[in-house]
This record gives C-alpha cells, sequence and structure tokens, in this order.
C-alpha cells in the first residue's frame, strides 16, 4: 500500500511505515494511515490481524523498529507511554485494563491528572453525561462492575485525560449487541467535543456507521483503504479480511 | 482476665507488626521485588534512634518524623542505582533483585555492627507498665503498637485518598492502565521504594523501645516482616493487617505458655504451615505481575 | 511490556546467555584429562608438605568448594535460588556430632550417616518447599535455616546455645582428605550435570518450567532430585568441620554469614557454570585472606557489595566474562562430534490399541478469572485429520490447548486422548503420552543450543542413541541442522517457530496442537513451515489441531475447520463451506449491509 499524502492541515494522526513487533517476532510490516482531524477512522481487521499491536504501538507500549509517527506534526514515535499520553492521546485497551479495586471515581480522577485543572470539572460533568450508567455507580469498585460498565469506564477515564486524539481498541469485545450500540452511540459526540477517533474493530457493523475513512489490516500490513461508503459496498472487503 | 491480657499484648504486637509489613508489601506490590534489606533498615534505624535517645537524652520519639524523611531520600538513591537497572528484564529480574537485595543487606549490616557494635541493645526509657484493672500494660508496647497502626493507616489513606497516593495504588494493580493516564511507572518504583523503605526505618525506631535489636539478627526481621506478608497474601494490605494480629495474638500466647523462645519460633512455624496449606495467604489471591 | 528499553537491561540479557564450545578433539581432550589430573595430585599434595596454617587454609578453601559447588546445584542448574544451604551444614555437624557422643558410631561412620540424614530431610523439604514460587522458595528455605538455629539453641540435648564440645580425635590430615572427597563429589555431581539428560532437564527448569513439561520433563522429579544431591555434599563437610573444631554451636553450625559467603564466591565465579564455583572460591578467599587481615571490619560489606556489582555488571561472573572471549564456554550435552551424516528416521510411536478418534473434547467449560473462555465446548479430532480453529478471541483458545495439556483444570467437561480421560494426568505426562503442543509466542530455552532444546523432548526422560537419532531426524526435517550448535538469540523469527516444530516431533507424538504457529511470519517463513505440516502425517503423527488466524496459510492444508465465538462452537465443516457460511462471515464481520 502507498503511504497516504500527508495532508498535514486536517491530519490528528499519521502513520508512516511503521514497523513493530515483540520479541523476536515482527507483526507489523510497513504500515501507513491517517487519522482524520475531529473525525471517526475506523481500523478493520479479523483477530490476530495486528490491531491491537498497532494501537498500542501508537499508545507507546511498543516501540517501533522503524517509521513514523506524528500526532499533530509533532513526532511521538519511541516516547514512553506516559509521555505519549501527556502529548494527547487517549488509549482505551483492549481489555479494559482497569484498576479492579479502585472506584469508578477514582478512575475518572486519575485520568483527570492529565485535563487542565480549570477545564477538568466541566469535562467531567460531559462525560458523565455521556455515560449515566457509570454516573451511578461512582463508589463502586471497578472490579465488580459489568462488562459494559467496565468498558465505558475505560473510555471514560480515557476521555478524562483531555485527549486530542482517542485510541478505541476492541470497545465491542464481549460486548452484548445492545450495549455495543450504547457504546458507540457516543462516538458522534466527541467528534463535536473536537476529539478524533481511531476505532480498532472486528465488526463492521457499527463501525461503517460512524466513521468516515477506514482501513483494512491483515497479517500486520494495511491491504484496503477508502471511505466508509466504498468499502461497505465492496464485496472484496470479505476476501481482505478472511483472506481465503 | 489472662485471656484479656494475653489478647491486648498481641493486638500491641500486631500493631507493630503490619508497620513492619506494609515497607514490605508496597514494594512488593509495585515493584515485583523482595526487599531483602528490609530487616537491616529496620535494624539500623533502631541502633540509630538507640544511640541518639543514649548520646542526647531527649525522647527517642523525635527521631521519628527525622528517620522517615532521611530514609525517603535515601531509599530513593538505592532504587534508582541498584533497582531500576533490573527493571527491563523480565522474568529474571525477580531473583536478580532478590540477590540485589540480598547484597544491600549486608553492606547494611556490616555499617550497623561497625558504627554501632554487635551487642543487643535496647532503651529503657519507657520500660515503665502500667496496671490497668488487673492488666499489666507496658508502656513502650503501647507506644510502638499505637504508632505502628497508626502510622500505617495513614499509609492507608495516603494510598486511597490523595492523588499521588493513588497513582501508586493504581500502578501496583495495573500498569497499562497507570501509563495510560500519564503516570510515570518508572518514577512510582522509586517513589514505592523510597517510602517502602522509610517505613521499615520507621518501625526500627519504634521497634527499639520495645525488644532488644542487634546488627547481626536483622535477617530474622525481614523474615518476620516477610512472614506477615505472605501470610496475608503478597500484595495485599487488608490480609496482611489481619495476619498482623494473628501473629501477634499466637505470639502472645505461645509466648505465655512456652516461654521465649518457643514465642520465637512462632512466625516460622506459622509460615511452614501456610505454605503447605494455603499458599495464597489470609486475604484474596492476588497480583498478576 | 517491551516499551522499557534499557540498554542496560538488554547487555544482560545476553550476558545471561552462555554460547556454546565446539567440540573438542580426542587428543585435546586426552591432554585435558593428564593435565586436570597432574594438577590435581600437586594440588592436593602441597598443602600436605606445608604448614599447619596452609593445610587448615587449604581445607577452608575446599570446604567452602564443596559448599558453593552444592549450592550451584540448586540454585545455578534450576533457578531455585535457595538462600539458607547452610541448612544443611548445620544438619550434617549436628547429627555428626550428636551420633558421635551418644552413640558407639565412630567419626568416619557417623558422617556419612549425617549425610543420608540430611539426604532423606532435603526429600521431605524439597517435596513441601519446591511447589512454591521462586521467591518463596528462597525465603522458606532462609528462614528454615533460622528455624534450626533457634531450636538448636533451645535443645539441651543439643547442647543448647553454648554449643557441644567434642572428643578432639583426629588429624588435620584426616579431614583434609575428607574435605577433599566432599569437594570431589560436589564438583563430580556438577559435572554429571554438565553433560547428562538430567542436568538438560533441569536447565530447563531454569529456563522456562512450564515449557519443559510440556516437553516431558518430570519438573517436580528433577527438582526434588537436585535439591537431595545439593544438601549430601554440605552435610558432609559440616560434620567435618564439628570433628575439625572439635565443637559446634547453633551460631557456628547455622552462620548466615556463611550463606553469603558462598553465595558470593559462586556468583562471582559464575552461577550455573562449571568452573564458576571452584574459580570464585578461590579468588575470593586467597584474596580475602590477604585483606581481611588490613580490613576485618568491612568484609560484609565488601561481600555483599562484589554481589551487587556482579549482578548488575557482569552477572555472568568470571566465567561469563572469559566466554566472551571464547574460553571455558560449556560444552552442549550429548552433542556428537559432527552432525549425524545418515538420518535414521524415527521408529513408529508404540501402537496403542486406539480407535478412530484421537481427541475427544466433551461439554467443556474453562472458567478464567470470571471471563468465561469455553461454554459447552464440544468436537472432536478423527485419526488422519487436521482440524484448524478460528474465531474468538486469543485468550479462550489458548486456554483450550492448555486445557488439553493440562497446564488449566477444566471447570466442567471432559477431555479425552485416544478414548481416554486425562483427567489427573500431569502435563508431562502428556507429553510422554504423545501429545506435544507449540506455543503462540516461542518459548525456547535460551541458555540451550538448538541441538539440546530439541534433544530435551527427545530424551524422555534418557539420554539414549534413539534420543540422538530422534534429534538429529527433526533438525533434518525442519531443515535447522546447520544452525544445530547455534544458541537461540541467533535465530530468526522463522527458525525460532521451526524449532518449535522440531522439538514437538521429537517427541514422537500422536497428536500435535499449533497454536498459532502462522504469526509473525512472512510469506516465505509460512512456506517453510506449511512444507513441515504437510509431511507431519509421515512421521507418524496421527493427528493435528491448530488455532490460526491467518487462514490463507492454512485453509488448503485442513481438513476441517471449526469456528469458535464467545466459548461457543459456532460452525464445523470443510473449510470452502465455512468460510462462505454467513454465520462465520458475520461472526467475523458483524452485519454486511
Amino acid at each position: 500500500m502507498p503511504a497516504p499524502e500527508p495532508s498535514a492541515t486536517s491530519a490528528a494522526l499519521v502513520v508512516d511505515g511503521v514497523v513493530a513487533g515483540i520479541g523476536s517476532l515482527t507483526l507489523l510490516h510497513d504500515v501507513s494511515l491517517e487519522v482524520e482531524a475531529q473525525a471517526v477512522t475506523l481500523l478493520l481487521g479479523a483477530n490476530g490481524a495486528g490491531k491491537t499491536t498497532l494501537m498500542r504501538t501508537l499508545a507507546g507500549l511498543i516501540a517501533p523498529r522503524a517509521g513514523r509517527i506524528m500526532l499533530f506534526g509533532q513526532s511521538i514515535g519511541g516516547l514512553p507511554p506516559h509521555l505519549v499520553a501527556r502529548a494527547g492521546i487517549g488509549h482505551v485497551p483492549s481489555g479494559r485494563e482497569l484498576f479492579p479495586r479502585m472506584t469508578v471515581a477514582d478512575h475518572l480522577a486519575l485520568g483527570g491528572r492529565l485535563c487542565a485543572p480549570e477545564r477538568r470539572a466541566a469535562l467531567r460533568e460531559r462525560v458523565l453525561e455521556l455515560f449515566p450508567a457509570i454516573a451511578e455507580r461512582l463508589r463502586q469498585q471497578a472490579g465488580t462492575l459489568s462488562g459494559g460498565e467496565q468498558q465505558m469506564v475505560s473510555i471514560a477515564r480515557a476521555l478524562m485525560t483531555d485527549p486530542r486524539l482517542l485510541l478505541l481498541d476492541e470497545p465491542s469485545a464481549g460486548l452484548a449487541p445492545k450495549v455495543v450500540q450504547s457504546v458507540f452511540q457516543t462516538l458522534p459526540k466527541l467528534q463535536s467535543h473536537g476529539v478524533s477517533v481511531l476505532l480498532a474493530e472486528q465488526s463492521l457493523t457499527f463501525g461503517f456507521a460512524v466513521a468516515k475513512r477506514a482501513y483494512v489490516i491483515r497479517d500486520g500490513r494495511i491491504v484496503l483503504s477508502g471511505t466508509s461508503a466504498e468499502l461497505s459496498a465492496n464485496a472484496s472487503i470479505v476476501k481482505a479480511y478472511l483472506g481465503a | 482476665m489472662l485471656v484479656l491480657q494475653i489478647l491486648i499484648n498481641g493486638l500491641l504486637l500486631g500493631g507493630m507488626y503490619i508497620l513492619l509489613a506494609q515497607g514490605l508489601n508496597l514494594v512488593f506490590g509495585v515493584m515485583g521485588v523482595v526487599n531483602l534489606a528490609h530487616g537491616a533498615i529496620i535494624t539500623v534505624a533502631g541502633l540509630f534512634t538507640f544511640w541518639f535517645a543514649t548520646h542526647t537524652q531527649l525522647n527517642p520519639l523525635l527521631l521519628l518524623p527525622v528517620v522517615f524523611v532521611a530514609m525517603l531520600a535515601i531509599g530513593a538513591l538505592l532504587q534508582r542505582s541498584l533497582l531500576e537497572p533490573l527493571a527491563g528484564i523480565g522474568r529474571k529480574s525477580e531473583l536478580l533483585s532478590l540477590m540485589i537485595t540480598f547484597g544491600l543487606s549486608y553492606v547494611l549490616v556490616e555499617f550497623g555492627l561497625d558504627v554501632f557494635g554487635s551487642q543487643y541493645v535496647s532503651l529503657p526509657n519507657l520500660q515503665t507498665t502500667w496496671s490497668l484493672g488487673g492488666l499489666t500494660i507496658n508502656e513502650a508496647l503501647v507506644a510502638a503498637g499505637v504508632l505502628g497502626a497508626a502510622i500505617s493507616g495513614a499509609l492507608q489513606i495516603w494510598l486511597q485518598h490523595t492523588d499521588s497516593g493513588k497513582c501508586l495504588l493504581a500502578t501496583s494493580q495495573n500498569r497499562i492502565g497507570a501509563v495510560a493516564c500519564g503516570i510515570d511507572v518508572s518514577r512510582m518504583r522509586c517513589i514505592a521504594f523510597a517510602i517502602g523503605s522509610s517505613l521499615a526505618a520507621a518501625s526500627g525506631v519504634l521497634l527499639i523501645m520495645v525488644i532488644p535489636l542487634a546488627a547481626q539478627t536483622a535477617d530474622s526481621l525481614t523474615i518476620l516482616s516477610f512472614v506477615v506478608v505472605a501470610l496475608g497474601g503478597l500484595g495485599d494490605y487488608r490480609g496482611a493487617v489481619l495476619a498482623a494480629f494473628l501473629l501477634g495474638i499466637t505470639q502472645s500466647a505461645v509466648g505465655y505458655y512456652g516461654g521465649g523462645d518457643a514465642e520465637s519460633v512462632v512466625p516460622y512455624l506459622l509460615f511452614i504451615l501456610f505454605m503447605i496449606l494455603r499458599p495464597q495467604g489470609l486475604g484474596r489471591a492476588v497480583q498478576a505481575q | 511490556m517491551s516499551f522499557e528499553r534499557h540498554t542496560l537491561g538488554r547487555q544482560l540479557q545476553n550476558r545471561l546467555t552462555p554460547a556454546a564450545a565446539a567440540f573438542p578433539s580426542r587428543r585435546r581432550q586426552a591432554y585435558r584429562a593428564v593435565a586436570g589430573l597432574t594438577i590435581l595430585a600437586v594440588l592436593a599434595a602441597a598443602p600436605l608438605l606445608s604448614s599447619g596454617y596452609v593445610l587448615q587454609l587449604a581445607t577452608d578453601i575446599l570446604t567452602f568448594v564443596a559448599l558453593a559447588y552444592s549450592w550451584n546445584l540448586i540454585s545455578g542448574f534450576t533457578g531455585y535460588v535457595s538462600f539458607g544451604q547452610v541448612t544443611f551444614f548445620g544438619m550434617g555437624a549436628y547429627a555428626t556430632a550428636l551420633m558421635v557422643l551418644h552413640t558407639p558410631i565412630l567419626w568416619y561412620m557417623a558422617i556419612p550417616i549425617a549425610v543420608l540424614l540430611a539426604g532423606v530431610a532435603a526429600l521431605l523439604l524439597g517435596a513441601v518447599m519446591l511447589r512454591l514460587r521462586g521467591i518463596m522458595f528462597a525465603l522458606g528455605m532462609l528462614g528454615l535455616a533460622r528455624i534450626l538455629a533457634v531450636v538448636a539453641a533451645n535443645w539441651s540435648f543439643a547442647g543448647g546455645a553454648v554449643g557441644l564440645t567434642l572428643p578432639a580425635e583426629l588429624t588435620p590430615i584426616a579431614v583434609y582428605a575428607g574435605t577433599w572427597a566432599a569437594a570431589l563429589f560436589a564438583f563430580g555431581l556438577n559435572a554429571f550435570y554438565m553433560r547428562s539428560g538430567l542436568g538438560l532437564s533441569a536447565m530447563s527448569v531454569r529456563d522456562d518450567e512450564g515449557a519443559a513439561a510440556a516437553l516431558g520433563v518430570a519438573t517436580g522429579r528433577v527438582k526434588i532430585l537436585t535439591f537431595v544431591l545439593s544438601a549430601l555434599a554440605p552435610a558432609a563437610v559440616g560434620g567435618l568441620v564439628a570433628w575439625n573444631r572439635s565443637f559446634i554451636d547453633p551460631a557456628s553450625a547455622f552462620d548466615p554469614n556463611m550463606d553469603l559467603q558462598l553465595v558470593v564466591f559462586t556468583l562471582f565465579g559464575g552461577i550455573g557454570t562449571l568452573w564458576g564455583p571452584l574459580l570464585g572460591t578461590l579468588v575470593l578467599m586467597l584474596v580475602g585472606e590477604q585483606l581481611w587481615a588490613y580490613v576485618p571490619e568491612l568484609q560484609l560489606a565488601l561481600y555483599g557489595g562484589l554481589v551487587i556489582v556482579v549482578v548488575l555488571a557482569f552477572p555472568g561472573g568470571i566465567v561469563g566474562l572469559a566466554n566472551r572471549f571464547g574460553w571455558l564456554l560449556r560444552r552442549p550435552i550429548f552433542a556428537p562430534r559432527l552432525f549425524p551424516a545418515a538420518i535414521v528416521p524415527p521408529p513408529a510411536p508404540p501402537s496403542r490399541p486406539s480407535g478412530e478418534t484421537i481427541l475427544e473434547v466433551r461439554d467443556l467449560s474453562v472458567g478464567f478469572r470470571g471471563i468465561i473462555a469455553h461454554d459447552g465446548l464440544s468436537f472432536s479430532v478423527q485419526r488422519g485429520e487436521s482440524v484448524s480453529i478460528l474465531g474468538a478471541n486469543g485468550a479462550g483458545k489458548t486456554t483450550l490447548f492448555n486445557a488439553v495439556t493440562g497446564f488449566v483444570i477444566p471447570n466442567e467437561g471432559s477431555i479425552l486422548y485416544q478414548d481416554r480421560p486425562v483427567a489427573g494426568l500431569a502435563p508431562f505426562q502428556r507429553a510422554r503420552q504423545g501429545i506435544a503442543r507449540t506455543f503462540q509466542i516461542p518459548r525456547l530455552m535460551e541458555s540451550m543450543t538448538v541441538w539440546e532444546n530439541v534433544l530435551l523432548a527427545a530424551q524422555h526422560g534418557r539420554l539414549s542413541r534413539q534420543a540422538l537419532e530422534q534429534t538429529a531426524w527433526a533438525l533434518h526435517t525442519t531443515g535447522l541442522a546447520p544452525m544445530w550448535l547455534e544458541s537461540i538469540a541467533r535465530l530468526t523469527p522463522g527458525q525460532q517457530r521451526r524449532l518449535e516444530l522440531a522439538r514437538a516431533l521429537a517427541l514422537g507424538p500422536t497428536l500435535v496442537l499449533l497454536d498459532e504457529v502462522m504469526a509473525g511470519m512472512t510469506r516465505d517463513e509460512q512456506e517453510e513451515i506449511r512444507v513441515v505440516l504437510r509431511r507431519l502425517p509421515e512421521f507418524g503423527v496421527a493427528a493435528v489441531a491448530g488455532i490460526e488466524h491467518v487462514i490463507s496459510a492454512i485453509a488448503d492444508i485442513s481438513d476441517r475447520m471449526i469456528v469458535l465465538d464467545r466459548g461457543k462452537k459456532i460452525a464445523e465443516g470443510a473449510p470452502a463451506a465455512v468460510l462462505r457460511d454467513p454465520i462465520v462471515i458475520q461472526s467475523y464481520l458483524g452485519e454486511v449491509r
């Protein structure tokens, strides 16, 4: 896949030729993509295709071996993950990664550390408006919440960091369709608040509804890209996914 | 009445043990490291307190905040120079850290021996006892037990209710989530070790008022602290509290009926018993490190 | 997480992996043997001709050599670091002393009996404590030494805190000879471990205990046996020291400083190596002799500081440093001088009266920390089939393999292998019965060469001609013969995957479980693996089950596909049909509009 022309003005995130892996394995081969500012970009792929590896690399958990990662023009490739968070990337990891014995309120407070103090209270209100279900459970320990509630807390925590770009890694995993629907309904609202989103998903159903642009990843390579309209009408997407 | 006496002594003892253990627990929870130099820090702090009290005739409790703060700095330095280099290695780092703290403990013990000598010492100041309705209560034990529990309680409050404490707690519960909140995990390790060492030093200051200490028996204190931590479940604070009281009461009872020497064997026996029957300890099963 | 990039950490990682030595020629071996024996004789005789002081020094050095080698056996080879090895020293001392004092048994009988008793004690202790994690074991041993010291101090029969005075009977020469014997014995054990299947198994426990069990290594037995062997020499020298001094007390019998010394000596020389304990003890004791005269009050601090320095700067010790110049390299275990030219195909696996069903899973439920990985899953793999398992979340499918191989106990349901339930069989037993598996991320033994990694699986607990042939054949089949003596760190990811396959083959398996064997592989590497996979039936493998995401790589070599979604089976059948099944597509893609 040729690298997309970096359009400096409207790109929240530019990923250019990234190579990354774990141990001796190379799991991402020359991955390039762009996330448009204040829009939702979709990263599609089956299990094991490399979605989570890419998200972790973008979040700084895995150091890229080659390539560049630019967040609003600022190079963040190679930064340790806590600095990547401070640069403005909110990471909602697959598997949620909550603090099991800390309360929901604690999660919000911890995320809120990265938000400018004067904006924090208003941000918290907005976040709780987005997820009323967890607003009722502020004193509850995260480990005791249901799957859907945990996912919401994970997103809320990331939103509290006041990010410019949100990395959403398979938020629908393990959740009932109705719950997934309610989670996805929040995405357009994020856009209107100026947050850009990169959404990694296995399921096409909800992804295409909210995203403008989509990339398909398979075996650590980008194999298809286009607008949602183009890809959802394209039958070859099945092939791209299953590789068969 | 006898039962009450044993119980009270045991509870006070337990209060002290909590303080001994929480430092070790904090370090283990955040770093996954068992600090074998823990007992040496306790002992050196205790010996220093003895020296201070006998030379200046001042109340040794005054030393508590001083030692605590000093140890914060020293602990941070030690962590940065000795333990942080091992942080990235993976599986082998557990045992390598164990070896390093093993070596460190001997350096500290030597320091204690050279500066303070090899004799057992303890402070005579607070050896007064009160009589309360038929119960004999040792003043030093009260001070140590109450202060120990208080400091440990303050730690818990700090961990659960302050911003910096919550960062530490979060790091020990989930590192990926912690970095997603912008928490510098490496700095957390440093802070955890600094505070863990300070708690050890603080318990040394209290301990010297209650039992005699000597440089060469430092590692028996490490084992004692470790027993409390292991009984409670590694990294589990509430479990450690339970274990501390269990140990205190058991020791008190055995000490009464069996004498001082039987009393000193209790921690080890409890440890072996638990390792056989319930290796995960009294608390919940904990960390996935 | 791999984001913590400490270059020092990486350096340490590399240094912890000793490289392999080239095989020396016959003549060189003979020279070495003669030279060695000559030196030995000279060393043995010299102190006898010198002053009493030198004799005592030599005895002390030999004592620590024996202790260091014993510590090296358990801590270096199996990786279960024991901080209380002095326990057995003290046991030997007290047992010997009590026997001499209270029974008509004479010294030279008492010591062997004490050794025997220590061995029995180690057996019982090991059975309990070696089940624990490394840290707990280390601390448990530390605590044990303290307990025994306290017990001895309070037991009047054992002399209490004051100790026991013993009849002065023996000449320093006899003690010297006895200590030589103990040191040679301990050294001999180490040398044996360095070239035996037992040593290979012990090292695999250190490198990766879980993977070792999956390869048929009886890890529990290996650990306990090693622990018992490591208790013998200390007990012997304990008795000898008591003899020599005519006095023991708890402080000297369970001296924690002695513990420190043998840890330092071994670490400094090179833990887990053959010559490390000797070199470390010699250098440090001789230096110490000179040094302690000047700065007696710094001994502990210097030793402690040395431990820290060695761990941080050169964890391989002196031998590790020497290795970098190509000296004192470890010889690969049971490796022939040259890779066998004629490859003997393996004998057919022992034919069990088995039916058509190799693996059957019935109503399997596995719950994992609140997550249900499998919910009443049922399927079977028939003889001659290659089944691919797709879909669902990564964790669930590996859990299935973990349940089949015995690493996870299912909550409900049953697993049958060749029509017999596997419940109750330990992982290593299942491996020996013919269930082989690979891991998602290759779990290779990092301190061993390619050859040894495969030999570990082929030996089935004992080295033999057949194991050698099996190893050569497995390497040849997977195309790894040219790099048979390479260390793992030098292999490419594709080669590492093939090595995992070679290991699995070396087990002589009937059922092979492949866990995402294509992940991270390039097209060429995938093809290399496919070549091997296609030939599996030739090798006596009756059935293959593979978890896979890279569907393109296995679609044409699978007979049947099973698709899982949220712990349940949602499709099963021929690949072509399954991949077109709308339910499967929906599970993968969601509803396509």
